[in-house]
């Protein structure tokens, strides 16, 4: 987890030059070409029912939340009574639980379960 | 007492031919416009209102939609809240009454583009208000309704004993700018630090909600809200060690002389329990020194009960420059 980890910022900063293809191609680094096999990207992508269990105990376990509300359909704010705060600090508890950075466009559209575990469950980046 | 009062309203409502007019409307005493630079601020607080009859006055005046929107929620305490919400925010911009009185049902709401409430005044029965803006926040012991004329407004208010599950500085770090998160760093008395980062957060909240434009328009790390003459000769002085009010400014995290607009705040502290945020757009003609001050007339309210306003001893401004003024 933490060598996974320290990879991360490595990989988001990596900068690849656009060049011809007369350039050496073997230069670039072997971990992108790897990201881009379609076998690759499909095993890096978590079930999505493991991620629903995950998500449903993330929230069960925030104190405000009464966890017999909690279900796969429960929206942030209408049934769980949270509001924008208890909602980034969700996000945030999710970011931990996953091992990647939501942007915060996305952030905020995740105002349910079922949002949370889609967004999830599409990102390669999630562990 | 509150049986009394039902008894005189269904009798007026009996006696009337025009029920519009007479069943929520004359419940509603009326108020003068709030004028430029003006910030009126309604509050409820959830506990003080416990009457069943009551809230079943208030769903009366809530559109389908609304109403709707609460049954399809779970628990009542939620539902309450809800249902208040919508109430004061419908009967807070009926008192404003021009030539007419406006039945607070027949007010028709919309969403901008970006999904910010305002009031859908073409399709109301009273063509002839003025463009009022408002925003609300609630906690659950308290919600707010924040009016201003000719002006985007966005409030948040928060209660101050709030504990994040997070860890403040772990939050501020992931969330807030370099900058903020340094004045936080600096705090070393907890209660002051968990303090200082409520203020924070409704002041950032209620910029964001001013903007109108959602939280992704304007992430919360790429601007900083902050004390004026914070970094007084390269001294960081904490907000909670300046003495006289500060004024609140707000600027580009990339850039610090790169302007956000013309933004105004006000910052207080409620009945000892509570800190509201309001953010205003600042008045161009003024000027862009930035030392008017916000006219802010605070009233608590029970709709069809009873209004006042706010006791002297129940609120302190903490930021920005205001006048409070007093009932009108």
């Amino acid at each position: 987890m933490a060598a996974k980890s320290a990879l991360q910022p490595l990989l988001k900063y990596l900068r690849v030059p656009v060049q011809p293809l007369s350039q050496n191609i073997f230069s670039i680094s072997p971990h992108l070409f790897r990201r881009f096999s379609t076998e690759e990207v499909r095993g890096c992508f978590l079930d999505k029912s493991e991620v629903a269990d995950r998500v449903i105990s993330v929230v069960k376990n925030f104190e405000k939340v009464n966890p017999s509300k909690v279900n796969p359909n429960a929206h942030f704010q209408n049934d769980l009574g949270l509001d924008s705060l208890d909602s980034v600090e969700i996000v945030m508890a999710l970011e931990e639980e996953f091992g990647f950075e939501i942007p915060d466009n996305e952030a905020d559209k995740i105002n349910s379960i079922n949002l949370a575990v889609d967004f999830i469950a599409s990102h390669p980046q999630a562990k | 007492m509150n049986l009394l009062r039902g008894k005189i309203s269904s009798v007026m409502n009996i006696n009337c031919c025009r029920r519009n007019l007479f069943s929520a409307s004359s419940r509603l005493p009326a108020v003068p416009l709030p004028a430029k630079k003006e910030v009126h601020f309604w509050y409820i607080l959830p506990d003080e209102v416990n009457s069943a009859y009551l809230l079943d006055q208030y769903l009366e005046i809530l559109s389908p939609c609304e109403k709707e929107n609460i049954f399809r929620m779970k628990g009542e305490l939620l539902k309450k809240r809800a249902l208040l919400a919508r109430t004061l925010v419908r009967t807070t911009l009926a008192r404003y009454q021009t030539n007419c009185q406006i039945d607070p049902k027949s007010l028709k709401f919309r969403k901008n583009s970006y999904g910010k409430p305002e009031v859908d005044w073409q399709y109301s029965d009273d063509w002839s208000l003025p463009p009022l803006h408002f925003n609300i926040s609630h906690t659950s012991s308290l919600i707010a309704c924040g009016v201003t004329v000719d002006s985007p407004i966005g409030i948040d208010v928060e209660d101050k004993q709030r504990r994040l599950k997070t860890n403040i500085l772990a939050f501020a770090r992931r969330y807030f700018t370099l900058h903020e998160l340094e004045m936080l760093t600096g705090i070393s008395d907890p209660e002051t630090q968990q303090h200082e980062f409520i203020k924070l957060w409704t002041l950032k909240e209620a910029y964001v909600k001013a903007l109108g434009k959602g939280f992704s328009a304007s992430p919360f790390n790429t601007f900083t809200v902050r004390s004026r003459d914070y970094n007084k000769k390269g001294i960081c002085h904490a907000p909670h060690l300046i003495s006289e009010v500060p004024e609140i400014i707000i600027e580009s995290s990339g850039d610090p002389n790169k302007p956000l607009g013309n933004w105004k705040f006000v910052l207080l502290e409620l009945l000892g329990s509570h800190y509201a945020a309001i953010c205003m757009e600042q008045d161009m003609i003024c000027g862009g020194n930035g030392r008017v001050a916000i006219n802010l007339s605070i009233r608590k309210t029970i709709p069809f009960v009873e209004d006042g306003c706010i006791s002297e001893t129940d609120v302190v401004v903490i930021g920005g420059l205001t006048t409070l003024l007093g009932s009108a």
